[in-house]
């Protein structure tokens, strides 16, 4: 017997017999109102967690120790493989990956049913039941259909090790973010199912669901943003956003989220937008479900699917089951889900977020359509196509820009309406810098209409966003007497929300920016050179020095063969690069670049070596990428603005003195 | 007073829905990347590189694909470029020989078709029902009239801001 195998399929049995009790114990502490049964039920979640918490640590050690005999571990890893490599290698596989995904549901579901659920006693037994129901159905398949405990038919040597393609740093911090930015999406999804089972959908269970929403979009934000960045760093293409079937399943659930955190500020004020908001939320759980599908299923080729299993089935039973049963607990609620309040006018804040939530839910619409056309398509047309970025560029980009535009006019217009005199002597002056922003831009010589629609949609972003700060701070040190820095600050204090939000919005415009840029001004250009001779690009030249290997002797690497390059611009030598390629010992055949970037704040240079033959003549690649770096800098100021929004909230007195009776805490 | 604020916020809307849809259309179908015509024969062979997928590997460009097919492949369209060929000729030879999925930008005819009827429909779909959502809301509010209502506090405060302004 595997002592270590039986343990970890044990503890996995047991977190599935735990969940199911949960349900068991909240149906039967709704119905004889037992206070007790509530709280064992509440206990089971835990204990889901503590127990999937162990089976974590097991396959931990598996991996660590080398045992081989378990299959997933002998797939994954190998003995020359660092530690850190090892651990990550644990979420790398299908098993792994879908034990790590369910750890990771576990965790949310145990600090929400330990935070919230005591809070939210209304709709407590239906929240844990949907809890349990969730992590059933994960369980469930981690139990029988892909278990990472499954003991190897022999005993080999070593392992396969990890795919030569994972062996980076970045594996260590993206997929953890972007599995957990996924699952999180089921605690927002349990809160709204709760209210909807329970019968009381008005603003409570959106105040609850808030936070959870927020640290939903930041886990996933952060997850897509460290994807970008290691498809950049590593797999040697120029680019960071591939349009890629997985990369779409990433980023759908994101779209409700965001149009949620945006939505959900209506119904708190005033009353309205229950039905999309639950919608939303909803729709936000089942795209990640239909993520989670879509890479696990090898229904759509990626280059991050897992290879095609019996598992696909299953989950696309789960994502149906998602849909229907949120769908029909839609219906079952209708008569509730009227708006408190009225639309007093179109040109108010409230329009703005709802049909700015509208563009985020054709994107995601448009980009669902694009991920399976290509299904459908060998389905039904027996043709095997690829639906590419230039399509997303083109069906996308105009969406994207009008989403900017409406964050921009969102930011101005007021809650409840304005009068027109009020609403142009709100826009003139962000007007008056997108305008003469616009000129400045086409004098430098941007041309491209794409590119000035983007970039002046994004300046306006930033500058109604600085406006807003300007004039907060002004308004402080006035009032307060406070230097400029101090009454800058005092205004995150006053409200984190507001003002954390426009830090997001800021992060977004300098993003735009740098991914117009660098997509619509990116300079490529390829070289053949024998040592010592130079080529160009865009205004540098490279001067390909000569050819060398090295034998790292760890990660499965058999050897590194890096050219070095020297850079300069006119007489001054500005880098010395070392693009190369990397061949693994277990994998020969496939090869992974080892990209060189010299980065500065206008531009990247972005080699890497193509291939090169016996007399050390070698083919480059070089990429001048126009304002990448902002990219990563627009991400930050992003990610900083919503951690500042999900602080706790201080909230000023007189907003709660002022705020309109039943407008915000009206549960 | 509120009809008139009413109507410019519509036409505001009104006009901003057929900008969008202008500058949609435009993009929408403005033709595929086309090689630099004549000059620099390297560049041309990048841009029909840049159009083409690798047959072996899943969504990676040709021009940055590593794989032998894909130097066989760029070998071929130096030769044909050499030749005279035009690139929309050489793209049509590789689409015929490996299939469309070899193609990056999909082709906007036959049954593929149907993904930019989903676009379409799609769009039309979230503007007809967001519409119809946004008229009832609206709607209520005037068989219902409710007072404009007094600005939040923060919106009178940020009014008095900007009342200051030179």
């Amino acid at each position: 017997m595997n002592l270590l195998a039986t343990l970890g399929a044990s503890a996995v049995l047991t977190a599935l017999a735990s969940a199911l009790f949960a349900i068991g114990a909240s149906v039967y502490a709704l119905r004889a109102r037992s206070a007790r049964a509530q709280h064992a039920a509440r206990r089971a979640i835990l204990a889901v967690a503590a127990l999937l918490t162990g089976a974590i640590a097991l396959l931990g050690v598996a991996l660590l120790t080398n045992d081989f005999s378990l299959a997933h571990v002998a797939a994954v890893s190998s003995r020359e493989m660092e530690p850190r490599f090892k651990w990550a290698s644990l979420y790398s596989g299908q098993p792994g990956s879908l034990l790590f995904w369910t750890w990771a549901m576990a965790l949310f579901m145990a600090a929400f049913v330990h935070i919230t659920v005591p809070r939210v006693p209304w709709c407590a037994p239906h929240a844990v039941a949907t809890a349990g129901a969730v992590l059933g159905a994960f369980l469930f398949a981690l139990a029988f259909f892909a278990s990472p405990f499954a003991v190897s038919p022999y005993l080999p040597e070593d392992g396969v090790g990890l795919n030569p393609l994972l062996v980076d740093p970045g594996m260590l911090i993206h997929p953890p973010f972007l599995l957990s930015g996924l699952v999180s999406t089921s605690v927002p999804f349990t809160l709204g199912a709760a209210a909807l089972l329970a019968g009381r959908v008005d603003g409570a269970w959106i105040r609850h669901a808030r936070g959870w929403a927020l640290l939903s979009f930041l886990v996933l934000s952060v997850g897509n943003m460290l994807g970008g960045w290691w498809a950049y760093t590593v797999l040697g293409w120029g680019g960071y956003w591939g349009w890629d079937p997985v990369e779409n399943s990433a980023i759908l659930p994101l779209l409700p989220m965001i149009a949620f955190l945006h939505t959900l500020q209506v119904q708190e004020r005033r009353g309205m937008l229950k039905l999309w908001n639950l919608v939303l939320v909803l729709a936000a759980f089942a795209l990640a479900v239909f993520g989670t599908f879509n890479v696990r299923s090898g229904l759509v080729s990626s280059v991050h699917s897992f290879a095609q299993s019996e598992i696909g089935p299953y989950f696309l039973v789960l994502v149906g089951l998602t849909v229907i049963a949120s769908l029909g607990l839609i219906v079952w609620r209708l008569p509730d889900l009227r708006a408190e309040a009225e639309l007093d006018s179109l040109a108010s804040r409230e329009t703005g977020m709802l049909v700015n939530s509208y563009v985020m839910i054709t994107i995601a619409l448009v980009v669902l359509g694009g991920t399976l056309f290509p299904v459908f398509s060998e389905l039904f047309n027996d043709t095997r196509i690829t639906v590419g970025p230039p399509f997303y560029d083109d069906v996308v980009g105009p969406l994207l820009i009008a989403m900017l535009v409406l964050m921009a006019i969102g930011v101005v217009v007021p809650w409840r309406g304005a009068a027109p005199r009020t609403l142009v002597r709100r826009l003139r002056a962000p007007a008056a810098i997108v305008a003469a922003a616009t000129v400045a831009l086409a004098w430098l010589g941007v041309r491209d209409g794409f590119a000035l629609a983007g970039a002046g949609a994004a300046i306006g972003v930033a500058s109604v966003c600085v406006r807003e700060y300007a004039l907060g701070a002004r308004g402080l040190r006035r009032a307060t007497g406070r230097p400029w820095p101090a009454a800058f600050a005092a205004l995150f204090a006053r409200d984190q929300r507001r003002y954390g939000g426009y830090l997001v919005h800021i992060g977004v415009a300098i993003m735009a920016i740098a991914v117009i840029s660098s997509n619509i001004y990116q300079d490529q250009t390829r070289a053949v050179v024998a040592p010592g001779e130079s080529f160009r690009a865009g205004a540098y030249t490279l001067t390909y020095n000569r050819l060398y290997a090295e034998r790292p002797n760890r990660n499965g690497i058999d050897v590194e063969v890096r050219a070095e390059i020297t850079v300069s611009r006119g007489d001054e030598v500005v880098a010395t690069l070392a693009p190369g390629r990397r061949t693994f010992t277990n994998f020969p055949g496939q090869p992974v670049a080892i990209v060189a970037i010299d980065g500065s704040f206008a531009r990247d240079l972005y080699v890497f070596i193509q291939g090169w033959d016996e007399s050390l003549t070698a083919e480059f690649q070089a990429f001048v990428n126009p304002l990448v770096r902002w990219l990563w800098i627009g991400g930050a100021v992003y990610v900083l603005g919503t951690v500042i929004a999900l602080a706790p909230r201080r909230e000023p007195a007189r907003e709660r003195a002022a705020s309109p009776a039943g407008a915000t805490e009206r549960a | 007073m509120g009809a008139v604020r009413a109507r410019a916020a519509i036409a505001g809307f009104v006009a901003l829905a057929i900008v969008g849809a202008i500058a949609f259309v435009l993009f929408a179908t403005r033709g595929g990347p086309s090689a630099p015509a004549g000059g620099d024969r390297e560049a041309q062979a990048l841009a029909i590189e840049r159009q083409l997928l690798c047959p072996q590997c899943t969504n990676e460009r040709l021009d940055v694909c590593t794989l032998a097919i894909c130097t066989d492949m760029k070998g071929v369209i130096r030769e044909r470029l050499e030749a005279g060929a035009p690139p929309d000729d050489i793209v049509l030879y590789f689409r015929n020989r490996y299939g469309e999925r070899v193609l990056r930008e999909i082709p906007r005819e036959g049954f593929n078709l149907l993904l930019f009827g989903w676009v379409g429909g799609s769009l039309a779909l979230v503007a007809l029902a967001g519409g119809g959502f946004l008229y009832r809301l609206r709607r209520a509010s005037r068989v219902r009239p409710a007072p404009a209502g007094p600005p939040s506090p923060d919106d009178r405060w940020l009014d008095a801001q900007i009342e200051r302004e030179p």
